[in-house]
């Protein structure tokens, strides 16, 4: 199958490096310390956070810092095709756990001993890239909480079909079966904290690819910061003296 | 950017977008650079000597924030201060909280900060007044003073060394609160102030502005320890009576005006504190608004028209 | 579940006593709705509701199926509710499991009608492509996002606007075909059905707390309820379903008295619901 067509546009008539349009907003959630919506294209994640608070079980609380937890659920309407799946699959544990990862390494988990953190992200719309949907969501949710963080962590992926990196896979093109290469930066300290990829790439392609989705992430940290600091002006103006 | 979760109309949405531009204009902080987020830099004169307060790192000699919010300069320190945010408590802030757990000499309490905070039995008046040690007796009686569920008022005293945090209610103002209902906002938008504590007498209510957000809009009571002593002694016979005194209707009326008040006014983002609160159900009377009414779009985008009027006055006036 | 102290939940009773409730509302005031249709692209037909603090997603699904061989004139229906742990963090893990249940049940029972199909809000045998061979499976989601109190009726408002904003591809079929062939379908990208969802009931809960009922009643005062009744009422003013929650038991008679007010009630909850349902169809289309 063509992925890019002659003309080097892809199938929903992007350009090989360019992203979908991404979408940001804080405080969904009535209830939660922290949340977000966040959307690149058609996948849609929503992300609630909760705490720090008081640990709930008394034997998982950590002296020393936070215990911070995730869990991912996807919606059954989320996916092209409805699917009924039980709760905690292993791709569901997986990913929970990725995040998890990735929000432990930028949280400033000292500051909070013997507190706990809960991150809940749920897609509402899966079309490819939802890891990385998923982490900016969380990310915006946990500055909503007020947590203090080293830095935001960003994320985007970036594939390999028809001979040409494209940043930002849709559902189709992920499926394709081609190499898809999720990363997640610290932008201002300038680290990767989270890279995954799977099937097989040259090694030179694999740094074009790579280098590609890590663009993607400078730009959804533009854009993030962009929407946290006039979320920030926004709510200093409204309270006044 | 925070929607206003209000389903508006088109006019409205252009009278409330009004409202807050004019609100944007007149703010003195939020149109200089003093507004940070996570991993901004934060510009210092890195000759001076500074100190990095609150919200703030070093990163590679940078001073960096990690919340965001409102630089804040005082003399040498640095500092960050965070707008929505768990409570930070400082001591000596009035706090109302939610008692989680009684256990051995102390309460748990709820708080709405990162743990529970502790009330020990020894950091409370007891019933009778008395300045003395706290028998075995007195620990046996603890669920009669306060009880799982009970909404209380304290005072910040301390952070314990294991960094625990511990309140007191040492006076006749503090105490267990009841007839009433509690609301929870954003705990920066009560600002510390002498006063927390305020008697509406025109409506014959307390309200309770706890430092974080927790705020408690009920029935005035009188004399806090005489209570307590009632609960003490007559518990059986309290519940008994109190089954059939129900709240006036007049005064619940007053109370849910006012609270209805801190709902719109917390949804809007707007201070939370006592004049305002009273502006604002006054508002809605002499506008002959019905109590539920005011949590509809048109008094939140009516009350957003006043503020801002009120705030160009006051800058107005400062000139 | 939500903790309150002697005094409050004494406050929440008396205010239900005098027809005057913590937010101002009286006993039988619904909180304001607040509706949004095609909130998710990629299915069918979807939208969210929300109630307060309350926040509920439903989406509409088609799949080409095959109709049960018991039934081959109807197509098949099925409803199911998932809470989301963003609600609160007790729904982790297996946490929402017990309440996603009751409301799916729930939900079926109001909404679906019997077995037969007969009282059913969307007519079962309007799904049937080819008796006996091709039909619809509908799949209705519901997700709660937030939740503060009376879930059921956001859900059964948020399936009756999610079924308004649903279009279902029109299926040509290719050609007569005998015997046990499947026949060779094609679904049209242009053509959509509409239903027809004037007869698809609401859902009104009445919640017993002391002597009164209350409608959409909080968790606050979710927590103080003796019992609850919840009825699926159509436009017609016929009932559709009944559920009754909650250990208290209660006399016949009052239960009748309950059925007529929620009826009332029902009445302008339809009309508030439509009307919202339509403001937000033509918001939809405007953007």
């Amino acid at each position: 199958m063509e992925y890019v067509s002659p003309e080097g546009l892809r199938l929903d008539g992007r350009r090989p490096m360019e992203m979908r349009q991404i979408r940001a907003e804080i405080g969904t959630v009535a209830r939660a310390d922290g949340s977000a919506v966040f959307e690149m294209g058609n996948t849609k994640v929503i992300a609630a956070v909760y705490g720090p608070r008081e640990v709930q079980n008394r034997s998982q609380q950590i002296s020393d810092q936070a215990l911070v937890r995730c869990e991912y659920s996807m919606a059954n309407f989320s996916t092209g095709d409805r699917r009924r799946k039980p709760k905690g699959d292993r791709r569901s544990t997986e990913i929970s756990l990725v995040i998890r990862q990735t929000m432990e390494a930028c949280i400033l988990t000292h500051l909070m001993p013997r507190s706990q953190i809960d991150i809940f992200v749920q897609v509402l719309q899966a079309d490819g890239g939802t890891r990385s949907a998923c982490i900016n969501a969380a990310t915006l949710a946990l500055a909503d909480a007020g947590i203090p963080m080293r830095d935001i962590v960003t994320s985007c992926s970036a594939g390999y079909l028809n001979s040409t990196p494209l940043l930002d896979l849709n559902y189709i093109e992920d499926s394709a079966g081609g190499p898809d290469v999720t990363v997640g930066i610290l932008p201002k300290l300038d680290k990767v904290t989270l890279l995954q990829m799977d099937a097989k790439l040259p090694l030179d392609i694999f740094e074009n690819v790579m280098g590609l989705a890590t663009e993607g992430c400078k730009a959804v940290a533009n854009y993030i910061r962009e929407v946290l600091l006039e979320n920030t002006k926004q709510l200093e103006y409204r309270r006044g003296l | 950017m925070r929607g206003l979760q209000l389903p508006l109309n088109q006019t409205q949405r252009i009278r409330l977008q009004r409202a807050l531009e004019k609100l944007h204009s007149l703010s003195s902080k939020a149109n200089s650079d003093a507004s940070v987020t996570v991993a901004d830099t934060i510009p210092v004169n890195y000759d001076d000597a500074f100190l990095k307060g609150h919200g703030t790192t070093d990163l590679n000699g940078e001073l960096v924030a990690t919340v965001c919010g409102v630089v804040e300069r005082v003399n040498k320190l640095v500092y960050v201060r965070a707008l929505r945010a768990k409570y930070k408590p400082e001591v000596g802030d009035i706090v109302v909280g939610r008692v989680v757990e009684v256990a051995q000499k102390r309460w748990r309490l709820e708080i709405n900060f990162s743990q529970d905070a502790v009330l020990m039995l020894s950091s409370m008046n007891m019933p009778d007044g008395i300045q003395r040690r706290r028998t075995a007796l007195d620990e046996l009686n603890m669920r009669s003073i306060f009880e799982e569920n009970d909404v209380v008022c304290a005072e910040v005293r301390n952070f314990h060394h294991d960094g625990s945090l511990q309140l007191q209610a040492r006076s006749q103002k503090y105490g267990k609160l009841e007839k009433g209902q509690l609301l929870v906002v954003d705990p920066f938008l009560v600002k510390k102030s002498k006063q927390h504590f305020h008697y509406l007498e025109q409506f014959g209510i307390d309200l309770i502005l706890g430092r974080n957000g927790f705020i408690w809009v009920g029935e005035h009571v009188e004399a806090r320890d005489g209570m307590i002593v009632d609960q003490a002694n007559n518990s059986e016979q309290s519940t008994v009576e109190k089954d059939q005194a129900y709240t006036p209707l007049e005064m619940r009326q007053n109370i849910c005006r006012i609270a209805n008040a801190v709902r719109v006014l917390s949804t809007l983002g707007f201070n939370v504190d006592a004049d305002l609160i009273i502006e604002t159900a006054e508002l809605s009377s002499s506008l002959n608004i019905d109590i539920h009414d005011m949590l509809g779009s048109e008094f939140h985008v009516l009350v957003a028209e006043r503020e801002a009027e009120r705030r160009s006055l006051m800058t107005k006036r400062k000139r | 579940m939500v903790g309150l102290s002697v005094g409050e939940k004494h406050f929440i009773q008396g205010g239900i006593a005098q027809d005057l409730r913590s937010d101002g509302r009286k006993r039988l005031t619904y909180r304001p709705i607040y509706v949004e249709t095609g909130v998710i692209p990629q299915a069918h037909g979807s939208a969210r509701i929300r109630l307060g603090a309350t926040d509920v997603i439903a989406s509409v699904k088609g799949e080409l199926g095959k109709p049960s061989a018991l039934q081959p004139d109807k197509g098949k229906i099925a409803i199911y509710v998932d809470c989301s742990p963003t609600a609160a963090p007790m729904f982790e893990g297996r946490g929402g499991e017990e309440l996603s249940t009751e409301l799916s049940v729930a939900l079926q029972r109001c909404l679906l009608g019997g077995k037969s199909g007969a009282g059913s809000g969307i007519d079962p045998s309007s799904l049937v492509i080819v008796e006996g061979k091709v039909c619809w499976d509908l799949y209705i989601d519901g997700l709660v996002i937030s939740s503060d109190g009376n879930l059921l009726d956001a859900l059964g408002a948020a399936i009756k606007a999610a079924l308004s904003n649903t279009g279902i591809p029109k299926v040509n079929v290719a050609s007569e075909t005998s015997g046990d062939e499947q026949p060779e379908v094609n679904i049209s990208d242009e053509e959509f059905l509409r239903f027809d969802t004037s007869g698809i009931p609401v859902i009104v809960t009445l919640t017993k707390v002391g002597r009164h009922n209350i409608v959409d009643a909080t968790s606050e005062e979710e927590s103080q309820m003796s019992s609850a009744i919840s009825i699926s009422i159509n436009r017609k003013g016929r009932i559709c379903g009944l559920t009754k929650r909650g250990g208290a038991g209660l006399d016949p008679s009052i239960i009748l008295d309950m059925i007529s007010v929620a009826k009332h009630v029902s009445e302008q909850l339809i009309d508030k619901l439509d009307s919202e349902i339509a403001a937000a169809e033509a918001d939809e289309e405007e953007s």
